[in-house]
């Protein structure tokens, strides 16, 4: 009887129980009209897949990294892109995952860096997402002498 | 190579003799004089019968035959040498093989250079010549074009039987302009035989015998020509090859375009090779009434500065009083802008020696829309008397191919060496093979040829006209005489003076002469004008005012300089608030005081339309593109009259032709020399204006080869022309 039970309420009761905890997972929390609902939305739009889970960590450009071992390996955790501008919201790409983040959400390791903070180097930069089409892109220079030299007056 | 050289002996087959039967230096003889007509010779080649002239050697005949006879020492522009023996044919009733290209025909000469003994005289040849030459033809600029190549493949043995060691040969430093890897030598001394006839510098010679010969100058010393640079050409091997060009492509990699040279007002036909945009170097184009097959120092080699200075970005002038780099979207209306607002009369236009007539006639047309008349060139020209109003003042009129013609030369205040140097080959050629006979009056300087130095006062021009100088008894009885005045003389206050009594000299010996020769009113023209720049004589005949006095007496508040580096005018000439423009393409003399530079395209990037001083038009073809923004000159113009609401009713090069020839229609008869007339009619006129001469010696600035190289502005941005300027300076140092 009680597996039956068990049965009945993982097939109908923590389905909707874990609509309603994504629906709360990813409400709008920037103070606007509809907070609930237009944040699922949003996120259903980035992501394709509204999910909740819990909060490992933020890294230093917002991106916030969650883990629920509810999904399978693999989709267990994942990183929300920090949308604090419009522009964020919409404009984001792998390549914005910083380094230290990057092992945990491709499970080189289990710890996270809030876990196993990452050594500090002096020369360490500040991590950039890859700026390719953008006015800010790198573009190559050529290192051969040019065939016509200018006249500089 | 060979092709040319074959297309030219069928050309000047009949005025060939041979060394022994030529009067002053033993060299071919070529006249139009001395031609004749009928009578020839029946010889048979391969059994076929040929009719050749009297005086031909074995191998003019093969030629006309058909039949290509190998050959590396012999060619036709030199004297017959004979020492390579490559052109063994066997002749019939000859014990052995003859060297065809010393063999005059005899009449009935069965001539067989198909035989076996033929084939096998040239494998025994070419194995003599390999047994020496280096197998370096992998790093050998000449690769691809080596006449020992090819011919090694044609004619040679398809083995070798060498097993010994090869001789060696110390290369030569002769100058930074020919790279020399003596080893490769055959010793054929085309080189020698050029220096000595053609270029009259006998630098070059042959020390030593049998293994041991070497060609050289004796003592380390630069080949002091300013038409070195042809040795590379008719080197049959790799051993004289262009320093500049050294390692730097193959001919089958280059793209060739045929064009026209712009360095001289001769106007030398070139082929510009390239490469992926870039010039690699530039070789002679046949052309007998130009150039032969020769050109100078300066139009082979001062390719590189095409590549240096370059006017690359439209640039204005800041708030700073600093040229900076802008968009042709905001130089064009600045200018457009000014051109609107300023009064017709303060508008002016200077044209330099590089500007074709394309953009020459679209400024003119710009100019004339807003009433100004200040059009001027940098190279100066008389004013008074006929001017520039009759054509026959300013041309070479006996053009220069009628040079060969003549018989006595008076040079009057010009280097033609330099000014001019394949003009100067002429009289050369002419001198040797015609006697004919030069006189001089200007610096004493060294013409490569014997000449009577009259000394340089404006007094004995003024005798001479007069007919109280003894030279004029000998112009009095000269059949052919010639007049040539260097364009150098007009610099002087007293240039239509100069001009006058050349006029009157020039006048008197066509009557003189007509009366000698017994043909009454034959078309033979003494006076000569020898121009300096490539743009004066397609200049005048498009009604530009020659020399910048219009300029100084009207001081213009905007100036248009199109491509004027020579200095004629300063920003001292001008009014403080004088707007100037400047479009060509070198950042030289004038780019740095202009507010507004317009880059435009150099010769060998865009196709322009040139008269040589002879009246020859002449077009260059685009060989590379402008570099960077920069843009033809007359579409800059074209552009600029159509943003300043004044369009130009031609958009295209087929319209600005068709301007061209409304204005003067000679420059679009291409590669026809306009003759001019009316010499005496203008050495009346010059009579009426009162004509005065000053005492100052007439003098030319070019005197040694030091002064030849760097004239203008893409010959002073070119290193290799520095390189020779130092050489020719302070000796041979081993960087050069």
């Amino acid at each position: 009887m009680g597996s039956f039970l068990k049965l009945l309420h993982r097939q109908f009761v923590v389905p909707w129980q874990e609509v309603v905890k994504t629906i709360r997972h990813n409400g709008a929390s920037d103070g606007g009209y509809f907070p609930v609902l237009r944040g699922f939305f949003v996120q259903w739009a980035r992501f394709n897949e509204p999910k909740h889970g819990k909060l490992v960590g933020t890294d230093e450009l917002g991106n916030k990294y969650y883990e629920n071992n509810r999904y399978f390996v693999a989709r267990n955790r994942w990183v929300d892109y920090n949308k604090e501008t419009w522009n964020q919201m919409w404009d984001y790409n792998a390549s914005q995952v910083t380094p230290e983040w990057h092992r945990w959400l491709h499970y080189m390791t289990d710890d996270p860096p809030t876990k196993v903070p990452p050594t500090s180097r002096p020369f360490l930069i500040k991590h950039k997402r890859n700026l390719t089409g953008t006015k800010d892109c790198y573009v190559p220079y050529s290192t051969t002498r040019p065939k016509i030299e200018s006249w500089k007056p | 190579m060979l092709r040319i050289a074959t297309q030219k002996c069928c050309d000047q087959l009949p005025s060939r003799f041979l060394p022994f039967l030529s009067t002053k230096s033993g060299a071919a003889v070529a006249t139009r004089r001395h031609q004749s007509t009928d009578d020839k010779v029946e010889v048979f080649v391969n059994d076929k019968p040929v009719y050749v002239k009297p005086g031909s050697t074995v191998l003019q005949a093969c030629e006309i035959a058909g039949i290509q006879i190998p050959r590396f020492c012999y060619h036709d522009r030199l004297s017959v040498a004979g020492n390579c023996r490559m052109c063994l044919v066997e002749i019939e009733k000859s014990p052995k093989p003859q060297a065809s290209c010393a063999m005059p025909v005899m009449k009935g000469m069965r001539i067989k250079p198909d035989s076996d003994v033929s084939k096998k005289a040239r494998e025994g040849v070419m194995e003599f010549l390999l047994a020496n030459h280096p197998l370096d033809c992998p790093i050998c600029d000449q690769g691809g074009e080596c006449d020992l190549q090819d011919q090694s493949m044609m004619f040679g043995s398809d083995r070798s039987r060498f097993l010994e060691h090869k001789r060696a040969v110390e290369d030569k430093n002769i100058g930074p302009l020919i790279k020399t890897i003596m080893t490769r030598c055959i010793q054929c001394t085309r080189c020698v035989r050029f220096a000595d006839e053609v270029a009259g510098v006998s630098d070059l010679g042959t020390t030593g015998r049998g293994n041991d010969m070497q060609i050289g100058t004796y003592v380390e010393k630069m080949f002091k020509s300013e038409m070195s640079g042809n040795v590379i050409d008719i080197c049959p091997v790799g051993a004289l090859t262009s320093k500049p060009y050294a390692f730097t492509a193959r001919p089958w990699e280059t793209r060739k375009t045929e064009t026209v040279d712009v360095m001289d007002a001769v106007g030398s036909n070139i082929v510009v090779s390239t490469r992926a945009g870039d010039v690699l170097r530039i070789i002679p184009r046949l052309h007998e009434d130009i150039n032969e097959e020769w050109i100078s120092d300066k139009t082979r080699f001062a390719y590189d500065g095409l590549k240096r200075q370059r006017l690359t970005q439209p640039m204005l002038r800041n708030k700073q009083g600093q040229l900076v780099t802008c968009l042709w979207e905001d130089a064009l209306p600045f200018v457009a802008e000014k051109l609107s607002t300023t009064e017709g009369s303060k508008v002016a236009g200077i044209v330099g020696g590089f500007a074709d007539a394309e953009s020459l006639i679209c400024l003119k047309d710009l100019l004339n829309h807003v009433d100004s008349e200040g059009l001027c060139t940098e190279e100066l020209f008389i004013t008074d008397g006929a001017g520039t109003d009759l054509r026959s003042n300013y041309l070479l009129n006996t053009t220069i191919a009628g040079v060969e013609e003549a018989d006595l030369v008076l040079l009057i205040g010009t280097n033609p060496r330099f000014e001019a140097p394949l003009f100067n080959a002429r009289l050369r050629k002419s001198w040797i093979h015609n006697e004919l006979e030069v006189a001089l009056v200007g610096s004493k300087v060294d013409l490569t040829y014997s000449y009577e130095h009259l000394g340089d006062s404006t007094t004995t021009l003024k005798q001479i006209a007069d007919g109280t100088h003894p030279f004029s008894k000998r112009l009095k009885d000269a059949k052919n005489p010639m007049v040539v005045v260097g364009s150098e003389v007009f610099s002087r206050e007293d240039a239509f003076g100069v001009h006058a009594a050349v006029s009157a000299i020039a006048q008197n010996a066509t009557v003189t002469s007509q009366t000698n020769r017994g043909d009454g009113g034959a078309d033979w023209k003494v006076l000569n004008i020898l121009h300096k720049v490539a743009s004066q004589v397609a200049a005048l005949d498009l009604g530009y005012k020659p020399g910048v006095d219009h300029i100084r007496k009207n001081p213009p508040s905007l100036l248009f300089i199109l491509g004027a580096d020579g200095g004629a005018v300063t920003r001292e000439d001008l009014p403080k608030d004088c707007c100037v423009v400047y479009i060509g393409s070198h950042g030289d003399v004038s780019a740095p005081f202009a507010d507004v530079i317009l880059p435009g395209a150099a010769y060998t990037e865009k196709p322009g339309t040139y008269v040589n001083t002879e009246g020859r038009a002449q077009q260059t073809q685009a060989a590379v593109s402008p570099p960077g923004s920069a843009r033809e000159d007359w579409k800059i113009i074209r552009a600029l009259s159509e943003i300043s609401g004044m369009t130009l009713p031609y958009d295209d090069l087929e319209g600005v032709r068709s301007r061209m020839s409304e204005v003067s229609p000679n420059l679009t008869r291409y590669d026809a020399v306009e003759s001019a007339n009316y010499f005496k009619q203008a050495a009346e006129l010059a009579k009426l204006a009162k004509p005065q001469l000053v005492s100052k010696p007439l003098q030319s600035s070019q005197l040694s080869l030091a002064d030849f190289y760097m004239t203008d502005s893409i010959s002073r941005a070119s290193k290799t022309m520095a390189k020779c300027v130092k050489a020719a300076n302070e000796g041979l140092t081993p960087d050069l």
